[in-house]
C-alpha cells in the first residue's frame, strides 16, 4: 500500500503539493499518508511566478488557509486578467494597442455566439470590453470583491499577484503546523533505487536515508530526481517559443497610497515582452526575451527605458538575470517518481500558467492517488496523457499571442508571424468563417477555455467571417447580453472598491469566512 | 443621512412628534435592527435574520417586515398590523448620543415625525420633560443597554460557526419567483452537533435563549408570505 510520500524540493511547487496532498489524504492522522518534504538549507527558490489564475483560490481553500492571513503574509493583491500592450503593431498608435484578457467569462458565453454579433453590430468597441465588465473594473483600478464578501468568494472572477518568496514561507508554515507534514532540511546526496527501478531512498546528508513509496521532484528546473536520476529527456519548445531568458527586478512606488494594479500588464518589446505586476508593497516587473535575437544589454535598456515610461525610478538595482529552456518533459510520471513545477517543464510566464500547471498537477496526484504499485503505473499512464495534453495546448494558446500580431519591426517579430505550429494553423483556418468554439476544446478539463482563444484571437485584432452563416435570430439575444455586460459594469463600478482600500480592509480586519 | 442634533428645551421648547404610524412618518421599512433582549417580543410576530454590516466588520440582527426594499407589510395605511413594534421603529425620531461617558438624547430635525403643530408634546411649557419624552428616554436607555449584548452575542455565533447564510425561494400566488438573498440564520445541525461544554458556556452567557428565540421566529416567514399574497391579492 502507498503510505510514504517523499518530496524533494520547496518552494511554491513542493509545498502546494504538499499542502494540498497533505490537506486531502490526512497526513497528520496516525493511519494517514505520511509526507515528506526534503528541502535543501541552501538552494533559494526561484522567486518567479508571481501571478496566479482564479483556480489559486480553489487550491488555498482545499489546503486549508485563510484567505485573510494569505493576504497578510504573502504581500498578495487581487488579479483580474491580464492587458496586453503593443501586441498588435499595425497602424495602431501605442495608446490603442492595448486589450484584456479578463478572468470572467464573456456574459452570456456558451449561450449565443457572442463574436458573431459583436462584429455584425458593434464592430468599433474591443471584443473583451463589450462582452464583459470586467476589462472596466480593471482600467478603474477597481478590487474584484467588497469588504462584506467572504473569503474566496467573488463579485468579479480574480485569481493573485504575490510575492513567491513569502508564499513559499506561508504555506511551509501551515503545512508544519496544521497539516501534519514532515520537514527535513537536507541536501540530497543520492538516490538509492530498488532492483526493479524504482526509487527506494534519498540519500541526505544529516538525516541518513529517506524511504518513500512515491517520490515527487520539485527540484525546479534541476529535475534531479525525473531528469538527472532517470534521465527523462526535455522536449524543446523553442523552435515555438523563442523567449528564453529574463531580467527581473523589483520597484518602490512613487508613494505609499499608489493605486494598486487590477492585472498583469504585458507590453510588448522589440524581442520579447515586458511583464509588470503590482503588489501591495512593490511592482514586480520583468523583461523575457529571446537571447538569439538581442543582447542581455539591449533586453536591459528596453527594461529600464520600460520602468521610466510608467512612472519608476531612473535608478534601480540590478536586475536578476534568469535563463530557461522553454520546454517540458517527455513524461512526468516515471516509475514511483512524479515531476511537478519546474522540474516538469517550463514556458515563459505569459499567461502565468506555470502556477496554475502546479496546481492541476497537485490536484491529479491528490485525486487519483494510486492505492498501490500496481495501480500507479496505470494513474501514472493517465497523468503522462492528460499533462502531455495540457503542456500542447499551454504552448498552442502562449504561441496565438504571437502568430496573429502585425508587428514587423524586427527579425523576432517577423519569424514569430511566419512560423505557425500546425495545430494552431488548422484552428486558425476553422476560425476565419466561425469563432473558436467549445467543440474545439472538449476536454472536460481545459487548460484554457474557447472564451479565451476568443479573446486572445479577436483583441489581436483577428476578424472572422461569418457571412456565410449569420443567425439573425440571436442579434436580440446578443444584444440582451451585451446591455447585460454594460449593466453589471455600471452596478460594480459603484459598489467596488480600489485595490489598496480593500487589501488595506483585509490587512487590517480580515475578511469574513461567511 | 439623518443629522440628529442633542435635544434641550430651549431650541426645541416647541417640538412635537407625530406618533401616528404611517408611511409619511418614515415607517415604508423593510427591516430595523434589533438585540438579543428584545428577541422575545419580536420572534412572536416578526422574523429576526442577520445581515452583514456595510463596513465589512461583522454582522447585525434585523427584524424584517417585507421581502424588498422599501415593503412594509405589516403597514396598513396608520395601522401596524402586529401586536408589537420594534423599538427600533418606536423611537423615532429620537436616537442615543454618547458624550464621554455621558448619555444624550439627540433628535433628528429632519426626520418626517418632527413638527410643530400636531403630534406628542415633548417639553412642558416650562421646559419640564412630558411623559411622552420620560417614556422615549427609557426606550432609547432600553436600546442603548440592549446593543450592549450583541457585540458577545454576535462573537460567540461566529466562534461556533453558528451564521449560515440562506436563501429563500417564494412562489407567490400570481406565479411569480421571488428570492430573498444576502441573509444569514443560525446554522441548526452545527447547533446541534456542539459539545455539551460549549453549550452550557452559551447558556451562562444567556446566548442559547436568544438562539432558539431566533430559531423560533423563522416559522413567521410563512405568515410574512402569507402577507405578501394578500399584498397582492
Amino acid at each position: 500500500m502507498l503510505k510514504r510520500i517523499v518530496i524533494v524540493g520547496g518552494g511554491s511547487a513542493g509545498w502546494l503539493t504538499a499542502g494540498l496532498i497533505a490537506a486531502e489524504h490526512r497526513a497528520a492522522a496516525p493511519d494517514g499518508i505520511r509526507i515528506t518534504l526534503i528541502e535543501s538549507p541552501d538552494v533559494p527558490p526561484i522567486g518567479v511566478g508571481e501571478g496566479t489564475w482564479p483556480s489559486m483560490r480553489d487550491t488555498l481553500r482545499r489546503i486549508g488557509v485563510s484567505e485573510s492571513d494569505f493576504f497578510r503574509e504573502c504581500d498578495a493583491s487581487f488579479k483580474q486578467g491580464s492587458r496586453f500592450n503593443r501586441w498588435r503593431g499595425g497602424d495602431l498608435g501605442d495608446d490603442q494597442d492595448a486589450y484584456f484578457h479578463p478572468f470572467s467569462l464573456p456574459q452570456g458565453y456558451g449561450d449565443v455566439n457572442l463574436p458573431e454579433q459583436w462584429l455584425a453590430q458593434h464592430p468599433h468597441i474591443p471584443f473583451a470590453d463589450l462582452v464583459s465588465y470586467q476589462p472596466h473594473l480593471c482600467v478603474q483600478g477597481r478590487a474584484p470583491k467588497q469588504v462584506m464578501t467572504p473569503e474566496y468568494a467573488a463579485v468579479a472572477n480574480y485569481g493573485y499577484h504575490l510575492d513567491a518568496g513569502k508564499f513559499g514561507v506561508f504555506l511551509r508554515k501551515h503545512c508544519l503546523e496544521k497539516l501534519g507534514v514532515h520537514y527535513v532540511p537536507d541536501h540530497v546526496t543520492a538516490v538509492n533505487a530498488h532492483e526493479n527501478g524504482d526509487i527506494a531512498s534519498l540519500q541526505t546528508v544529516k538525516h541518513g536515508a529517506v524511504e518513500g513509496d512515491l517520490f515527487i521532484d520539485c527540484t525546479g528546473m534541476q529535475s534531479l530526481l525525473l531528469g538527472q536520476h532517470y534521465g527523462v529527456p526535455l522536449i524543446s519548445q523553442k523552435h515555438v517559443l523563442y523567449n528564453d531568458s529574463a531580467l527581473a527586478v523589483q520597484i518602490p512606488y512613487p508613494a505609499e497610497d499608489y493605486p494598486i494594479a487590477s492585472q498583469t500588464s504585458a507590453t510588448a518589446q522589440s524581442a520579447g515582452w515586458i511583464w509588470d505586476i503590482g503588489l501591495p508593497t512593490r511592482r514586480g516587473v520583468g523583461h523575457v526575451y529571446a537571447s538569439g535575437y538581442i543582447s542581455d544589454d539591449q533586453a536591459e535598456a528596453e527594461l529600464r527605458a520600460y520602468i521610466v515610461q510608467t512612472g519608476g525610478p531612473q535608478d534601480i538595482p540590478q536586475p536578476r538575470k534568469l535563463s530557461f529552456s522553454p520546454g517540458y518533459r517527455e513524461q512526468f510520471w516515471h516509475r514511483n517518481c512524479v515531476a511537478i513545477g519546474l522540474s516538469a517543464g517550463f514556458i515563459e510566464p505569459l499567461e502565468a500558467s506555470a502556477l496554475a500547471i502546479v496546481e492541476m498537477s497537485a490536484a491529479m496526484v491528490s485525486d487519483d492517488l494510486p492505492a498501490t504499485r500496481e495501480a500507479m503505473d496505470i494513474v501514472a499512464k493517465r497523468f503522462n496523457e492528460t499533462f502531455r495534453y495540457r503542456w500542447e495546448r499551454v504552448i498552442d494558446f502562449l504561441k496565438l499571442h504571437y502568430v496573429l500580431s502585425q508587428r514587423r519591426d524586427t527579425a523576432y517579430w517577423r519569424d514569430n508571424t511566419a512560423e505557425v505550429p500546425e495545430r494552431l494553423a488548422e484552428l486558425l483556418t476553422l476560425w476565419r468563417h466561425r469563432a473558436p468554439s467549445r467543440s474545439d476544446f472538449n476536454r472536460i478539463e481545459e487548460v484554457f477555455p474557447a472564451a479565451s482563444y476568443q479573446y486572445i484571437l479577436y483583441g489581436m485584432g483577428f476578424r472572422s467571417d461569418f457571412s456565410r452563416a449569420p443567425k439573425p435570430q440571436e442579434a436580440a439575444q446578443s444584444d440582451a447580453f451585451f446591455q447585460e455586460a454594460a449593466t453589471l459594469t455600471k452596478k460594480m463600478l459603484h459598489g467596488l472598491p480600489d485595490n489598496r482600500t480593500l487589501i488595506n480592509h483585509i490587512k487590517l480586519h480580515g475578511l469574513q469566512k461567511i | 443621512m439623518p443629522t440628529p442634533v442633542l435635544l434641550n428645551n430651549i431650541d426645541h421648547k416647541d417640538l412635537r412628534i407625530i406618533t401616528r404610524r404611517g408611511a409619511a412618518y418614515g415607517d415604508q421599512l423593510m427591516a430595523v435592527a434589533t438585540f438579543p433582549a428584545e428577541f422575545r417580543d419580536v420572534q412572536a410576530c416578526y422574523p429576526i435574520v442577520f445581515h452583514k454590516t456595510t463596513d465589512g466588520l461583522g454582522f447585525e440582527p434585523l427584524v424584517l417586515f417585507g421581502f424588498q426594499d422599501g415593503e412594509n407589510l405589516f403597514l396598513q395605511g396608520e395601522r401596524w398590523d402586529a401586536p408589537y413594534v420594534p423599538m427600533m421603529v418606536e423611537r423615532q425620531p429620537f436616537l442615543i448620543g454618547v458624550n464621554g461617558s455621558e448619555l444624550m438624547v439627540n433628535v433628528d430635525l429632519d426626520h418626517p415625525r418632527v413638527s410643530r403643530t400636531e403630534g406628542e408634546e415633548v417639553f412642558k411649557p416650562h421646559g419640564g420633560t412630558t411623559d411622552y419624552l420620560d417614556r422615549t428616554n427609557s426606550l432609547l436607555f432600553a436600546i442603548h443597554n440592549g446593543m450592549q449584548d450583541l457585540p458577545g452575542f454576535l462573537h460567540a455565533l461566529l466562534e461556533h460557526e453558528l451564521l449560515e447564510s440562506f436563501t429563500l425561494d417564494v412562489e407567490l400566488n400570481d406565479g411569480s419567483q421571488n428570492r430573498l438573498l444576502g441573509f444569514y440564520t443560525i446554522n441548526e445541525d452545527r447547533l446541534q452537533a456542539l459539545s455539551g461544554e460549549a453549550i452550557a458556556k452559551l447558556h451562562q452567557a444567556g446566548y442559547l435563549q436568544s438562539i432558539y428565540m431566533v430559531i423560533a421566529s423563522l416559522s413567521n416567514f410563512r405568515m410574512l408570505i402569507d402577507r405578501k399574497n394578500a399584498s397582492l391579492a
